[in-house]
């Protein structure tokens, strides 16, 4: 009733040319809030029960169904750390290593520290027959942080050097209060770029192929009859040296390199 | 046509670099060239052994496609991409230019094959060329006679120890390169060909310090011996080889009597040896399902197993440390804990492992589990037996290893807290697989939508701009106040102008309000400040006498001069005279002004 009288009296003052147009983009921007958090809400609920239900065929061993079902929500767009883990678990109890370990490693870049995921991947990378990558010690080390937390880090300690130095300049007198604290955090800053300046070039440039097929055969070249230089079984991690139409090259920990078929496996960033 | 439009392009970017008689000179040698496109198809040899390569040369005169064109499929054949090389010729005033597209051609079995003519499209202009035929001979191994007969330079013999093995098996096979006795050294040697289907291989390497001598048929030959680690993944009938290799050897030079000191240097002639060894067949047997245990999990060898645990004496809760050794030989890498159903009353933890290999390939050493384990209450008084079956291809059996069980102590946990475990300090996950996957998640968890990462996306970088600039400005600004502070003369220069333009407004004001002693009291004010800032001494000190007096006003116009001294004149005559109209008062503001402007340009 209070909303069809207030509704009245801004047509009302519409027709008399009163209404404010503040009050009209006050308006637009309340219900287009209200309709971002019950649109954010809806799909919230939809994944939440898709997930549920995948949850459910994965407990009754319908693991094929529930990785289908982890997959459908991921093609939305949307993924958690938890999405991904149980996708990779229902992907492992099918059969599928090398799809299992792909996205264990995809849910690693948003959880690094789960020591869950962590230590499921290691089983499932435990199973993989023959030569394969191995993350370095850096890597690991790296990997701890995700890339969006090593930039947010990095950000802060950055914000807060260009604090202290701007408060220097404002208030010199406190100059000899600030010069340990000042030095720390350029020091900091400086460390925390480099790691996210490598974290980065890792990230963009030392992409990994995970074998998702079985017994795949790496070429010497990119073409179908190429000889075969050598065999990898599914779930073997190979790092990618290049690529070209269709193939990728790739080699394998103990140092062979060939060409694979895209569609044999999984490329994914580094880590 | 191509050469025009090349020629065309040529002139468009470089005539202007160009002297002019160099472009007159170009303009003629392209006209003059009249040379028909063309392309063709070659290969250097038409008749190869398997194991050897050929090339493949795409010859395009005249014209120069924007790549390299793509070649059609041959079944049986490999082609590898080299690259292009060009060429350019100009005879009796004929330009020419070529470009050759290079591939390797690698046959993968013996036969006839035919690469068909390609058609390429240049310029929209179409070209072909004719099919290349091809002739893949055997590579087959040398036979007995011939190398009796001491005719082969090198051979390459491959040899397994075992032709019926179990799937899972490892063994080694042996391919032995035989380097006759007067080849004087040889280098670039390659595995052109190693089919090992239904096998995993691994790294072929050389067997350290064990080349040997020894005498076939009527020659003594070097034999280099590689290794080539093999594992059964497959059942049935499988055949490895033929490998193929290719070679350079070194052979004593056919002129060595030329006259010295040209013989020196002719020291021995390079000859391109291609080696073929026969195919070996193999029988790859499939473990047998009878009497197989039922922990059995895929171990193939021969195993011993050692097992410790400790401490014994526990309180309920408390950490025991189980390892055990699987040593001998075998596919160590596969072998995994089995899990020890016996361990129900115990909280087990991921174990961890550790190989040590003592041979090259991996397939001897040992084995570690490290298994962390707590009984969960007094009632368990031993660590159960441990269990631990393998299968042995040699006597084709299954055998169940056997720890007996370890008397434990384990007192009831009462009120103490429960200890925490030390294996956790080690028990980093990407080391410590569990027997199984850790279960799903329940919880979705805080959803996000896929991006690019932060540090990939321009609004991030923008706002890093930020602190840098707020930097940039506190910085300037320090810069500025520090100015002004080591510098009075600004500082005063800066205050009068602030003054003059609030005195200007009140100056309106008065003027519009008809106030002439508020206004003329202002204006002379204003005219002190302005001239004792321009003069650099104190405002009170001025007077209309200043104007007379000080040097530095000599340089201004006189006619600013008569402004002051008008103004000056002004500012005395208003205490005395009558009240004048706002108009006037105005036009007193607008002499002021420009006086002012005049003022400031004349150096202090």
């Amino acid at each position: 009733m209070k909303n069809q009288i207030r509704g009245s009296e801004r047509e009302f003052a519409q027709i008399n040319g009163k209404l404010e147009p503040t009050h009209v983009g006050c308006d637009i921007i309340l219900i287009l809030l209200l309709g971002l958090i019950f649109a954010g809400n809806l799909s919230a609920a939809d994944v939440s029960a898709d997930f549920s239900a995948a949850n459910k065929l994965y407990a009754e061993g319908k693991f094929a169904d529930a990785a289908a079902g982890y997959e459908k929500i991921l093609q939305t767009g949307a993924q958690s750390p938890a999405l991904l883990f149980n996708d990779a678990n229902a992907e492992f109890k099918a059969g599928h290593l090398g799809r299992a370990i792909a996205t264990y490693r995809q849910a690693e870049l948003l959880a690094p520290r789960d020591a869950e995921l962590r230590a499921n991947l290691a089983f499932v990378r435990n199973q993989v027959q023959g030569a394969t990558l191995r993350d370095r010690f850096w890597q690991k080390w790296f990997g701890t942080l995700t890339l969006n937390e090593g930039g947010v880090l990095t950000a802060v300690l950055f914000w807060l050097m260009c604090a202290l130095l701007v408060a220097r300049q404002i208030r010199p007198a406190l100059v000899p209060k600030l010069k340990g604290v000042t030095r720390i955090l350029v020091v900091l800053t400086l460390c925390s770029a480099s790691i996210l300046a490598v974290q980065t070039a890792n990230h963009f440039s030392a992409a990994t192929a995970v074998v998702i097929a079985d017994n795949v055969t790496a070429r010497s070249g990119p073409f179908d009859d190429a000889q075969s230089a050598f065999t990898v079984r599914d779930g073997a991690e190979l790092s990618v040296l290049d690529r070209h139409d269709d193939w990728v090259q790739v080699a394998d920990g103990a140092g062979k390199t060939g060409w694979v078929s895209k569609k044999q496996v999984e490329v994914l960033p580094g880590a | 046509m191509a050469d025009n439009l090349l020629g065309k392009l040529f002139l468009r970017w470089r005539i202007p670099n160009l002297k002019p008689g160099l472009a007159v000179l170009v303009v003629c040698l392209l006209a003059l060239n009249s040379g028909a496109a063309s392309f063709t198809a070659s290969l250097d040899s038409d008749a190869i052994a398997l194991g050897e390569q050929a090339t493949l040369s795409l010859k395009f005169d005249g014209i120069q496609p924007q790549n390299a064109p793509t070649l059609p499929a041959v079944a049986g054949l490999r082609f590898q991409y080299v690259g292009p090389s060009s060429s350019f010729s100009f005879i009796n005033g004929q330009t020419s230019s070529s470009t050759t597209y290079n591939y390797i051609v690698a046959p993968q079995h013996d036969g006839a094959f035919v690469i068909p003519g390609m058609r390429v499209d240049v310029n929209g202009q179409q070209f072909a060329s004719l099919p290349l035929k091809l002739t893949v001979s055997k590579a087959n191994a040398p036979s007995a006679d011939a190398v009796n007969s001491g005719s082969e330079v090198a051979f390459l013999k491959f040899t397994i120890p075992k032709n019926r093995v179990y799937v899972g098996e490892p063994e080694v096979g042996r391919l032995d390169l035989y380097l006759r006795d007067d080849v004087q050294n040889f280098g670039n040697f390659q595995l052109t060909g190693a089919p090992t289907d239904g096998f995993s291989a691994g790294k072929t390497a050389e067997l350290q310090n064990q080349r040997r001598r020894a005498q076939v048929g009527n020659h003594v030959y070097t034999i280099i011996p590689l290794a080539v680690p093999l594992t059964a993944v497959r059942t049935g009938a499988l055949t490895l080889g033929p490998f193929t290799a290719s070679a350079v050897v070194v052979l004593p030079s056919q002129n060595r009597n030329g006259d010295w000191p040209f013989n020196f240097f002719n020291q021995g002639e390079q000859k391109q040896v291609t080696l073929a060894t026969d195919p070996v067949s193999v029988e790859s047997l499939p473990l047998p399902e009878q009497n197989k245990p039922a922990n059995f999990t895929g171990a193939v060898g021969d195993f011993t197993m050692t097992v410790t645990a400790g401490p014994t004496n526990v309180t309920a809760g408390d950490p025991v440390t189980v390892r055990v050794q699987i040593a001998g030989s075998g596919a160590l890498d596969g072998v995994t804990l089995p899990a020890q159903d016996a361990w129900r009353d115990f909280k087990t933890y991921p174990p961890t492992s550790k190989l040590e290999t003592s041979d090259q390939f991996g397939f001897q050493g040992t084995k570690t589990f490290e298994q962390i384990i707590s009984p969960q209450n007094s009632d368990v008084h031993e660590l159960p037996a441990l269990t631990f079956s393998f299968f042995n291809p040699d006597d084709g059996q299954y055998h169940t290893l056997t720890q007996p069980a370890v008397p434990l102590v384990v007192k009831a946990a009462g009120t103490s807290p429960m200890p925490t475990l030390a294996a956790t300090k080690n028990s980093a996950p990407e080391n410590q697989p569990p027997q199984d996957i850790l279960p799903i998640k329940e919880n979705l968890g805080t959803l996000a939508v896929k991006s690019s990462p932060l540090i990939a996306q321009p609004a991030f970088a923008a706002a890093q701009a930020v602190p840098v600039l707020a930097f940039l400005a506190a910085f300037i600004w320090r810069k500025r106040t520090d100015n002004l502070a080591n510098n009075p003369r600004l500082r005063r220069r800066l205050t009068v102008e602030a003054l003059i333009q609030n005195g200007l407004g009140d100056l309106k004001k008065h003027a519009a309000a008809n106030r002439p002693d508020e206004f003329f009291a202002t204006l002379f004010r204003l005219l002190q400040e302005q001239l004792g800032e321009r003069l650099d001494c104190p405002a009170s000190a001025i007077t209309e006498n200043v104007i007379d007096e000080h040097a530095a006003l000599r340089a201004a116009p006189e006619t600013t001069l008569n402004s002051l001294r008008e103004l000056f004149h002004l500012c005395n005559q208003a205490r005395y005279a009558p009240v004048r109209g706002t108009s006037e008062l105005n036009s007193v503001v607008a002499q002021f002004e420009k006086t002012l402007g005049e003022l400031q340009e004349v150096g202090a």
